[in-house]
C-alpha cells in the first residue's frame, strides 16, 4: 500500500486526492496546505492526516507518494525536500518557477532514485495524443507550421497567485506551456523563440502572450496563450501543417453535449449554455494511472524529468523574449 | 455610366473582377489589354469584349483595373495614369516599395486615384468587426492574432522575380491591411520566420509574422500556403482582436455548408457569405462616378508591402527589423 501525501488542497490538489484514491493500492494518508482549514477539510475526506505545511508533511514517515500541488515557486523546493526523504513524486507544471531549481529539483529524485514526473496532462488528451500518433504516422508528410491556442479568462480570486506573474509566469509558464510540451514532444529540440505579451506590463487580471518557436526540424510553430477572455470561457486550438496534409482541431467545433437550461423560476441569473465533453477516461486519470505504474515496476515516466525541463526552458525563453525585445536562442545558458 | 478596361489577366482575379464589372448597371467593360496576346484574346471571348492595344483602350477607359503581376503593375499603372485613366490596382501595389512609390507618384502627377484591391476590406464579418473596435466595444486595443493560409497557387505567384516573394508576401498584406485599418495605427517592427517547407517552389511558402504597432498593440500573421489540396476549400481570412474590454475574432468564409458529393471524392465547404468583389468593384466605380476618394489608398498598398519586405528582411537578418529601416 503506497501512502499518498497531498500538498496544496485546492482544485487540483483535491482532484488528484480523488484520482490517487481510486487504486486499489494507494491511500491518501496526509494532505497540506499552508490555508489549514483546506488541509484539514480534503484530510476529513480520505480519513487522513492534516499538515499546516508540506515540509511537515514531507516528515510524515507513511507517506510514500508526495502529490505536489502549490503555487509553482514552490514545486522545485518541494520536490528536491520530498526527494531527499525518499518519497516518489508527482508534481503539477511547471516543474519549477527557474531553470537552476528545476535542474536542482532533478539531480535531487535522480540522486534518491526516486520516480518524478510532472503533469503535463496534455499528452494524455486524446485529441492531442491522437494528433501525435498520426502526425508519427506520417498523415500530414513532413510537418512545416503548427499552430496552437488555449484561450481562457483570467484565473480569478481566491487563486489570485496566478495573477502576481513573479510568481506564475504568467500566461506563458502556465499556460502556454502546456502547448509548448506538446510541441517539443512532436517535432523535438526548439532552437530559438520569440514573443510578445502583456505579461508584466499589461492592465491587472489580463495575460495575452504570442510565442513564435523555430525547431531544429525547421519547423516554425505559432503559440497563443490567453489570460484575456471573458472569465468562464475556455477553449484550445491545434493545428499542424505538412507538405502532404493538415491536422485541424478546435475545441468549440468538437463538442458532443451541449446544455441550455432555463434559469430558475423568478431568478435574475442569465440562462447559460454548458458546453461538456465527456470521456470515458479523464486525461487527469491517466496520467497519474501513468505515474503509478512507474512507481511501481520503477521504469522512467513518459513525460520524463528531462521534457518538464525543456518545456520550462521554452516557456521562460519566451518570457525573457517578450522582456527583452529580442529572439532568444536555446538551449538557454 | 463608368468605363472599365482591364489591363493584364495575369491574376486570377481578374476574371471575377471582370464579371463583377459586367453585372453591374453604372459601369461597362469596355475593352481588356495584355501582355499575352492568346490570353487576351480568350478573355475577350469569354466577357464579351475586345482585346485592344494599351493606349487604344487608356483612350476608351474612364478608369482601369490592373491585374498584371505584381512585378509588371508599374508598367501599367503608369502609362494608365499618364492617359488620365483611375486605377484600381490588384495587391500587393508592386513587388518592390520603389515601384509603388513610382506609381504613387505618377497618379497623383495626372490626378486621378490609385486605389489597392483589398477585398477583406468589404467583407461583412471584417465591417462588423471594424465598427465595434470604432464604436471602442473591446476597449483600449492590446494584441491580434492573424491568419490567411490558402493553397499553393503556383505559376508566377511562386516566382520571386514577378511576385516579389512567396506566401509571406502574398497574403501578410492582407492581414496587415485589415489591422491598419481596424487599429488605426501604424506597423513600427516586424519579426519573422520565413522558409519554404511544404512545396517545391523557388519562393517561400510558410511563416510566422509578429507586427508592433505604434500604439504597443503586437500581432502575429500566419500568411502560409499551408491548406493541402483535398482541403475542403481554397483558404481562410481569419482576425482576432484583443482589447482591454473584451475579444473578437472574426472569420471571413465561415459563412459556408458542408457539401459530400460521392461525385467530388472529398467534402467541400461552399460559401454563401456576400460577394466581397463585387462589393468592392461597386464601390471603386462609385467612387469614379462620384468623384470621391475610393476608401483603400496606393499609400494603403504601399505600407502593406513593406511590413511584407521587413518580414523578409528580419528573417534574413535573424532579429526583429524596425519600418525606418525598410522606409528609408
Amino acid at each position: 500500500m503506497y501512502g499518498v501525501g497531498i500538498i496544496g488542497c485546492g482544485g487540483m490538489g483535491s482532484g488528484h486526492a480523488a484520482r490517487f484514491a481510486s487504486f486499489p493500492d494507494a491511500q491518501v494518508v496526509a494532505c497540506a496546505d499552508v490555508v489549514e482549514e483546506r488541509a484539514q477539510r480534503l484530510a476529513a475526506e480520505h480519513g487522513a492526516r492534516a499538515y499546516g505545511d508540506g515540509r511537515r508533511l514531507l516528515a510524515d514517515r507513511r507517506v510514500d507518494i508526495a502529490v505536489i500541488c502549490t503555487p509553482t515557486p514552490f514545486h522545485a523546493p518541494l520536490i528536491e525536500a520530498a526527494a531527499k526523504r525518499g518519497k516518489h513524486i508527482f508534481s503539477e507544471k511547471p516543474l519549477a518557477r527557474t531553470l537552476a531549481e528545476a535542474r536542482r529539483a532533478i539531480a535531487a529524485a535522480e540522486e534518491a532514485g526516486v520516480r518524478l514526473m510532472v503533469g503535463h496532462v496534455l499528452r494524455f488528451f486524446p485529441e492531442y495524443a491522437l494528433a501525435k500518433r498520426l502526425l508519427d504516422e506520417g498523415a500530414v508528410g513532413r510537418p512545416a507550421v503548427a499552430r496552437t491556442a488555449r484561450c481562457s479568462g483570467h484565473p480569478q480570486p481566491p487563486a489570485d497567485w496566478y495573477g502576481d506573474y513573479a510568481m506564475s509566469g504568467g500566461v506563458l509558464v502556465d499556460m502556454a506551456i502546456h502547448d509548448i510540451d506538446f510541441l517539443l514532444w512532436c517535432f523535438g529540440p526548439a532552437e530559438r523563440v520569440y514573443c510578445k505579451a502583456l505579461t508584466h506590463r499589461g492592465p491587472a487580471l489580463t495575460d495575452y502572450g504570442l510565442v513564435t518557436v523555430r525547431f531544429r526540424n525547421r519547423v516554425i510553430a505559432h503559440v497563443e496563450g490567453s489570460w484575456a477572455h471573458t472569465p468562464g470561457i475556455f477553449y484550445t486550438q491545434l493545428e499542424i501543417a505538412g507538405d502532404r496534409g493538415l491536422i485541424e482541431y478546435d475545441s468549440d467545433t468538437a463538442v458532443p453535449l451541449r446544455v441550455w437550461r432555463k434559469p430558475k423560476r423568478g431568478s435574475r441569473a442569465p440562462a447559460v449554455v454548458v458546453p461538456e465533453s465527456p470521456l470515458a477516461d479523464s486525461p487527469y486519470a491517466a496520467e497519474v494511472r501513468e505515474f503509478m505504474d512507474c512507481v511501481r515496476t520503477g521504469r522512467q515516466p513518459s513525460v520524463t524529468p528531462e521534457d518538464a525541463y525543456r518545456a520550462l526552458e521554452v516557456a521562460l525563453a519566451a518570457e525573457q523574449s517578450t522582456l527583452r525585445g529580442e529572439v532568444v536562442a536555446l538551449p538557454l545558458a | 455610366m463608368v468605363k472599365i478596361g482591364i489591363l493584364s489577366f495575369a491574376h486570377t482575379h481578374a476574371s471575377a473582377y471582370a464579371r463583377c464589372v459586367k453585372e453591374l448597371p453604372n459601369a461597362r467593360l469596355v475593352g481588356i489589354a495584355d501582355s499575352s496576346q492568346a490570353r487576351g484574346e480568350r478573355m475577350a471571348a469569354q466577357f464579351g469584349t475586345r482585346l485592344m492595344a494599351r493606349n487604344e483602350l487608356l483612350a476608351k477607359a474612364d478608369a482601369v483595373i490592373v491585374t498584371a503581376e505584381n512585378a509588371r503593375h508599374a508598367r501599367w499603372v503608369i502609362p494608365a495614369a499618364q492617359a488620365g485613366c483611375h486605377v484600381l490596382c490588384e495587391k500587393p501595389i508592386a513587388a518592390d516599395p520603389a515601384d509603388g512609390r513610382r506609381m504613387i507618384a505618377a497618379c497623383e502627377a495626372a490626378g486621378v486615384q490609385l486605389g489597392i484591391a483589398f477585398p477583406c476590406r468589404f467583407m461583412p464579418p471584417m465591417l462588423r468587426l471594424k465598427a465595434l473596435c470604432d464604436d471602442g466595444a473591446l476597449g483600449k486595443f492590446l494584441a491580434a492574432t492573424g491568419a490567411n493560409r490558402g493553397r499553393m497557387p503556383g505559376g508566377w505567384f511562386t516566382k520571386p522575380k514577378l511576385a516579389g516573394g512567396g506566401a509571406v508576401l502574398d497574403h501578410s498584406v492582407h492581414l496587415v491591411d485589415l489591422l491598419r485599418w481596424m487599429l488605426k495605427a501604424e506597423v513600427v517592427e516586424v519579426y519573422a520566420e520565413v522558409d519554404r517547407l511544404m512545396h517545391d517552389i523557388a519562393s517561400d511558402d510558410c511563416g510566422a509574422v509578429t507586427v508592433t504597432f505604434d500604439n504597443g498593440v503586437f500581432a502575429t500573421l500566419d500568411p502560409s500556403w499551408s491548406r493541402p489540396r483535398c482541403y475542403p476549400t481554397w483558404g481562410d481570412v481569419m482576425l482576432q482582436i484583443v482589447g482591454t474590454d473584451g475579444v473578437a475574432a472574426a472569420n471571413g468564409f465561415r459563412q459556408k455548408f458542408d457539401l459530400y458529393d460521392d461525385r467530388r471524392g472529398v467534402g467541400e465547404w461552399h460559401y454563401w457569405g456576400s460577394d466581397v468583389n463585387r462589393a468592392m468593384i461597386a464601390d471603386f466605380v462609385d467612387a469614379v462616378e462620384n468623384d470621391r476618394p475610393f476608401g483603400v489608398t496606393g499609400d494603403d498598398g504601399l505600407r502593406a508591402l513593406e511590413v511584407a519586405v521587413a518580414a523578409y528582411r528580419s528573417a534574413a537578418l535573424g532579429r526583429p527589423v524596425k519600418m525606418q529601416e525598410i522606409s528609408a
